[in-house]
């Protein structure tokens, strides 16, 4: 045997074993990657974008209100970043003037032009209208906000004031308005933010009164039941004790009747037409409330939740597959707003929602 | 008769690989449930915060202000600091905070049992709330964590929540590191897979919550549990109530930066879960709410620090049997590739790869070849803590009939991390940490 031969072996075992673990050995000197991962730490409130849109805009305040003053345009720079100032409501989004920008801060009403695609943040101080087909990457209104037919905001819109989406118009990402949302037929959504959300026919923007109590809210016999149990009409679901009904398989509340338990079925669940839920309502699968119906607490599903024309759901409403909702019904209250969530929506014309809806992948007004 | 037993561990092993396996796919490949992710309007229910402290003046201020400064609606909110017995000045910084602030309401638990579940159980009495949330003093929630806990229990079924545990020291030492990747692979893979398959995620007694109600419908907290966390688990499931693991509620807490604390503190796990196995293997199994797959994976976690032992008597069979002539064949590559695999919630090297690419980190990935030693300290302490177990053989001590004590795991950090933690203000974690 060659003398050098035990050294050579035990060499390429040594560099067998420290092969593998020279990456670790590089990470634990180097600690390239030895801080915590990141948490959430936003509070998870929608307008957060445009709430950073707008405090990083605050310093330029000064000089747009003397763009306003002059009537005139300029350019600015803040952070890295190009900033339009716009102080005349004349401006027409012309392609050569917002090259290069990032945001544009406009101090009076902003109208862009139908067609238009504008592929910078946009800030309006007063009302903004987007023309038909125009196209905004994202945009935050002090004032209402018009978008017009077939129109399309690609990452998040919020006004301070109501929002009204035409026909066929579409919002991607974030839609958070601080009075209503008014959607007409066809429009698309993803998550969607207001005290009140209406689904409107064309031109019918008075369809569903904010006043207009819906008929479950207008029962006596249901608010007789409430004020014995000494409860509130909804968000009671903590407060209340009620008795755990858990079905094998379907189950089904006839027509009519009221019960006050929280219902939790393996199969299918049915709240028959006219009848009333005082409590949760669970379904392993589908979750059919027909014409009328009421839910007091929550609804949650793994499959798909249809609510029937004129129902009424106080509580959020979460289903693993979709959201079918038919015209007249009514999701919350104005004063204790709630959550629909599921993968896709589809929402009729005449509903009233309140809080919030989350569609993941895409959510429809009936066309 | 060795022969047979040696096919049995194989078994066993294969089973705990496989299981390993489909969490990881099924997190990487699968359909992933966070069916109450997305609550965000809702009419808030009154909550409690119970806030679990020993000894912790080192630690306790920074949760209190985290949980003043959450997003939550403060006038349905009621912190409660448990302090047990405690003898450093936790008393003192508690009581400081609740003169600034009406939603603490300090409990100073001067005497009765000792131990976490007992001191809980003197809280419930307090506790007027139906959502009721556990957090351990060194944990530092972030802003949103306490509607991503509560959004659950909107579902009438859920019966406790559990987040996800973020180590904060990962830097501090080369075990927190590793802690750090096995956490990751613990929670990122193994609870949310099981979330996605609608099997059994463990309630972990910290970052988490119960409802009252079924709290108090399964006989409340079992203060002889070694492992309150996983006896309510199964007392839950048993009864019929799901507990839910939220991934998205992410919380900071303090992981052992020293190897005889990270010893003492799996050892005190196993020999809790260990406890809770044999108290709930036999319901578990004969539990007829349950569906096929949920039992199957309920009596899987009851076992997962059994597998310890069962690994190393494969080994030493394994090395008997060689030498002792016998045919077995494949036997000792499974047992060899399927070793590392099998240890529950010591989460195995792809489950951790695949959390360290689900997390986005980059880096932290080279040190997998390190979490062997990891893996060879849990194995042991585990199978010596099973060892203790059975060597006392006295049922009192596996059904808990013996003195219990408040054996917390040691922390590391000397002072408040969050900007004057002891003002009120808005906190800022330091850079440093």
């Amino acid at each position: 045997m060659l003398p050098w031969a035990p050294l050579a072996l035990t060499t390429v075992t040594a560099v067998l074993v420290a092969l593998p673990v020279t990456p670790a050995l590089y990470e634990l000197w180097k600690r390239s990657d030895a801080s915590p991962l990141p948490t959430s730490r936003h509070d998870g409130r929608i307008a957060n974008f445009a709430d950073v849109l707008q405090t990083r805009l605050e310093p330029l305040r000064p000089q747009l209100e003397r763009c306003c003053a002059e009537r005139n345009v300029s350019r600015a720079s803040l952070a890295g970043m190009e900033i339009l100032l716009v102080g005349t409501d004349k401006f027409d989004f012309d392609l050569e003037q917002t090259q290069g920008v990032s945001t544009l801060m406009i101090g009076a009403e902003a109208q862009i032009p139908a067609g238009k695609v504008v592929d910078a943040d946009v800030y309006a101080d007063g009302p903004m209208v987007l023309g038909e087909k125009a196209a905004l990457r994202a945009a935050y209104g002090c004032d209402d906000i018009i978008l017009g037919e077939n129109s399309t905001v690609l990452r998040w819109l919020h006004g301070d004031g109501n929002i009204y989406l035409r026909p066929r118009s579409a919002v991607y990402g974030r839609l958070s308005a601080g009075h209503a949302i008014h959607l007409e037929r066809g429009c698309a959504f993803q998550h969607m933010h207001a005290p009140e959300i209406l689904t409107v026919n064309s031109g019918d923007t008075r369809a569903l009164a904010t006043s207009a109590p819906h008929a479950c809210e207008a029962q006596k016999d249901i608010k007789d039941i409430e004020e014995n149990a000494g409860r509130a009409l909804a968000g009671d679901q903590f407060t209340t004790s009620r008795p755990r009904l858990r079905v094998e398989g379907d189950f089904s509340l006839p027509p009519g009747e009221t019960l006050d338990a929280n219902v939790i079925a393996t199969g299918e669940l049915h709240i028959g037409r006219g009848a009333r839920l005082l409590g949760s309502a669970k379904s392993y699968k589908d979750t059919v409330i027909d014409e009328g119906a009421c839910v007091y607490g929550s609804i949650v599903c793994g499959g798909t939740v249809w609510l029937g024309p004129r129902t009424f759901a106080a509580g959020p409403v979460m289903a693993e597959n979709d959201v079918l909702i038919s015209r007249g019904a009514r999701v919350g209250s104005l004063d204790a707003p709630t959550t629909i969530s599921s993968t896709g929506a589809n929402i009729a014309a005449g509903c009233r929602l309140h809080g919030t809806v989350w569609a993941r992948v895409r959510g429809n007004i009936e066309a | 008769m060795l022969m047979d037993l040696f096919c049995l561990v194989l078994l066993l092993i294969c089973i705990y690989t496989f299981r390993h396996y489909y969490f990881t796919f099924n997190r990487l490949f699968g359909k992933q449930r966070h069916p109450y992710v997305d609550l965000e309007s809702a009419a808030w229910p009154e909550i409690t915060v119970l806030i679990a402290a020993h000894n912790e003046e080192a630690v306790v201020a920074d949760i209190m202000k985290a949980l003043i400064e959450a997003d939550y609606p403060k006038e349905k909110m009621t912190i409660i600091p448990v302090n047990d017995r405690s003898t450093d000045r936790t008393r003192e910084i508690i009581d400081a905070f609740a003169e600034q602030h009406p939603l603490i309401e300090p409990f100073h638990r001067v005497g009765g049992k000792p131990g976490k579940a007992a001191a809980l159980k003197d809280a419930m009495t307090l506790v007027k709330t139906e959502v009721v949330l556990i957090f351990d003093a060194d944990y530092i929630p972030g802003k949103a964590l306490l509607r991503q806990l509560v959004a659950p229990f909107f579902d009438p079924e859920i019966g406790a929540v559990m987040g996800r545990v973020v180590p904060l020291n990962v830097g501090k030492k080369s075990l927190t590191r590793l802690l750090d990747l096995e956490r990751s692979g613990g929670y990122q893979v193994d609870q949310q897979a099981r979330m996605n398959l609608h099997l059994v995620p463990q309630y972990g007694g910290t970052v988490a919550g119960v409802r009252k109600s079924a709290l108090e419908e399964i006989g409340g907290w079992n203060e002889n549990a070694l492992a309150e966390d996983t006896d309510l688990t199964y007392r839950l499931l048993i009864a019929g109530w799901k507990t839910v693991y939220e991934n998205r509620a992410e919380c900071y807490e303090e992981v052992p930066e020293r190897w005889p604390v990270r010893v003492r503190q799996i050892t005190r796990w196993a020999k809790g879960h260990n406890q809770a196995m044999v108290s709930y293997i036999g319901r578990t199994a004969k539990c007829s709410g349950l569906g096929w797959f949920e039992r199957i994976d309920g009596l899987l976690l009851l076992g997962v620090y059994l597998m310890g032992p069962v690994l190393l008597l494969g080994w030493v069979l394994a090395v008997v049997l060689f030498y002792t002539g016998a045919q077995i064949g494949g036997g000792l590559t499974v047992l060899a590739l399927g070793a590392f695999t099998t240890l529950g919630n010591f989460a195995a090297f792809f489950e951790i790869a695949a959390a360290a690419r689900l997390d986005g980190s980059r880096q932290r990935i080279r040190l997998l070849p390190l979490t062997l030693f990891g893996f060879t300290v849990s194995l042991i302490s585990v199978s010596h803590a099973a060892w203790q177990q059975v060597r006392e053989n006295t049922y009192g001590n596996l059904f808990g009939n013996h003195e219990l004590v408040w054996d917390k795991t040691e922390r590391s950090r000397t002072a408040p991390v969050l900007d004057d933690a002891l003002s009120p203000t808005v906190p800022v974690l330091r850079e440093s940490v």
